[in-house]
């Protein structure tokens, strides 16, 4: 046999992945720490830390506007993680991505510049009944000032989108769809492509937030077949304040400025103003430079890791969780969607969940308690707060055996 | 087995046995609390005789914080009137916010002051306390949430 002429991809070894992230070797309360709320925001390797600590002292200055090497030299890596950004969630051509502050720009930046010029009384925008507040209220703003209104699919106990129910209620006067990817409480992952499908053949635009899914499994945003895609960076590994709006050329070409400023005119004159092409007449003022520079080593990182690593890791941390969990007296999950991301929502009986929260952080262990910004699917479960647990392909199932004795321990403490 | 922060064995006790739980015979004065981000639904009722809080109880479905205040609240707030509560309330919020360590006062409800520590939680321990106000001052609601 004759040698590989390459080196090999590096295998996914799950304990020199965890190296790669500085934060998880601190103690918390005197205890080594279990980070479970990557659902909330993930924690940053230290390349990703690097390349913004070296924008910082090396490359800083503003992007698009001086002819100087520094200025140079930011437009380059600006403009870099937008095409990185891009390749990652298989977009056509990196001039349909509209970088954003996150999901929650993105998503109002379709409110307002896509939908609310044509929103007429007695139209309405459909959401299902496991969307973020993100993905709920620009749109009921912009119906409420447009005389519209939102309409909602209903879900099953196990925390399924009844797909049949979604597509009846896609009727004429639907004007848009908003589906999340992947449920942030339940961990549900949508038939995205499907309602898509589905949303298409009616002529209904649909947008999917991608919040929970691009961090987790490879996303093709052309593959899956909707009009505007969202996401956040993050929860992928990059810096708060980052994210994007993918849509397609001739859909963000169509659409009026949202926000006015500069960076995003062709021309200004007091008589009338010409903007830029997207997606630069989407971003206008100064952009979080440094983010996007580390939102693209993100990038360069996960696309290292193979996200098919990174999503079976993740399920097989999922599945051992489940069963841990699963055999716990009084312990409840909400969610059970067999195609579901690596969150456990919970709730045990005769315990707060805040106060569960409270004693597993003095255990070192952080999970997040409360309504995870779903008021409406706690409704449906008709309780005011949950527990989550919320892995990354960083965790490890030692850090599940400690959680799952340390929930045991603050059980027996509260009920 | 017994916890730390602001779970002190005490506070454990009073979560699994509150005291004073359950509700007086007529006249009372009675208000709700709610933390309806928490889910937190407190009902307290009072019988008030020469200005003076002379009987205590309350109901509800809480956290743990929230319940034992409530229960370690009916031992301070008994001889107590308006104004006596008032200064209470002003230091247990003080405790809580770690401005003071300690409050004689305030007795076995300075277990809970690690709160200071738990800003997040701080609203749990207040509610008792503003709802025993709002009782006192003849108003049916009382929330410690600011909208998020």
């Amino acid at each position: 046999m004759s040698a590989p002429l390459r080196e090999p991809l590096p295998a996914f070894d799950p304990l020199r992945v965890r190296a790669d992230f500085p934060l998880l070797t601190r103690t918390v309360h005197g205890k080594p720490l279990v980070y479970f709320d990557s659902a909330n925001t993930s924690q940053k390797p230290a390349l990703v830390i690097e390349a913004v600590d070296r924008f910082y002292r090396q490359h800083n200055a503003n992007v698009a506007r001086a002819v100087h090497a520094l200025s140079e030299e930011a437009t380059a890596a600006y403009e870099g993680a937008r095409v990185a950004l891009a390749r990652f969630i298989g977009a056509g051509t990196p001039d349909e991505l509209v970088l954003t502050s996150g999901t929650t720009m993105a998503i109002n930046l379709v409110a307002y510049s896509y939908l609310q010029p044509q929103l007429k009384p007695g139209d309405t925008v459909l959401v299902t009944q496991m969307e973020h507040h993100a993905n709920i209220v620009p749109w009921q703003l912009v119906c409420a000032r447009n005389g519209a209104t939102l309409k909602v699919a209903p879900i099953s106990e196990r925390g399924e989108l009844i797909v049949e129910r979604f597509v009846e209620l896609l009727t004429p006067e639907v004007k848009l769809a908003g589906v999340t990817h992947v449920s942030n409480v339940l961990g549900t992952v949508n038939p995205v492509r499907e309602l898509a499908r589905e949303c298409r053949r009616r002529g209904i635009p649909l947008l999917v937030d991608g919040s929970q899914a691009v961090p987790h499994m490879a996303v093709d945003v052309q593959t899956i077949g909707c009009d505007f895609y969202a996401f956040t960076g993050h929860k992928m590994c990059g810096p708060t304040g980052t994210g994007g709006l993918w849509a397609r050329r001739e859909r963000l070409s169509a659409m009026p400025p949202f926000f006015g400023g500069g960076e995003m005119i062709r021309e200004v004159r007091f008589s009338g103003t010409t903007f830029a092409d997207p997606p630069h007449r989407f971003e206008a003022g100064t952009p979080n430079i440094a983010g996007f520079v580390g939102l693209g080593a993100a990038v360069q990182y996960l696309e290292r890791l193979g996200m098919a690593n990174v999503f079976a890791r993740e399920r097989e941390l999922l599945a051992y969780a489940s069963d841990a969990l699963r055999s716990m007296p009084g312990l409840r999950i909400i969610g059970e969607a067999p195609d579901k991301a690596a969150v456990i929502s919970f709730l045990v009986a005769g315990a707060h969940a805040h106060d569960l929260a409270t004693l597993l952080d003095l255990e070192g262990i952080a999970v997040r308690s409360g309504h995870h910004c779903a008021h409406p699917l706690m409704q449906f479960y008709g309780v005011p707060a949950t527990c989550r647990a919320s892995f990354a392909f960083y965790n490890t199932t030692d850090e599940i055996d400690r959680f799952v004795a340390a929930l045991d321990k603050v059980r027996r403490l509260l009920v | 087995m017994s916890a730390s922060g602001p779970y002190r064995d005490i506070v454990l006790d009073h979560h699994r046995a509150p005291r004073r739980r359950g509700r007086l015979a007529p006249p009372v004065q009675a208000a709700e609390g709610v933390n309806a981000m928490c889910g937190d639904q407190l009902h307290i009722e009072v019988r008030v005789e020469q200005g003076r809080v002379v009987a205590y109880a309350f109901e509800g479905t809480c956290c743990a914080i929230a319940t034992a205040t409530a229960s370690l609240l009916g031992d301070c707030a008994l001889g107590c009137d308006a104004d006596d509560l008032a200064v209470l309330e002003r230091r247990f919020a003080a405790l809580v916010a770690g401005e003071i360590v300690e409050a004689p006062e305030l007795g076995a409800l300075n277990a809970l002051s690690e709160l200071a520590r738990y800003p997040a939680r701080r609203k749990c321990a207040l509610l008792p306390f503003a709802t025993l106000a709002a009782a006192l001052r003849g108003e049916p609601h009382a929330t410690t949430e600011v909208p998020a």
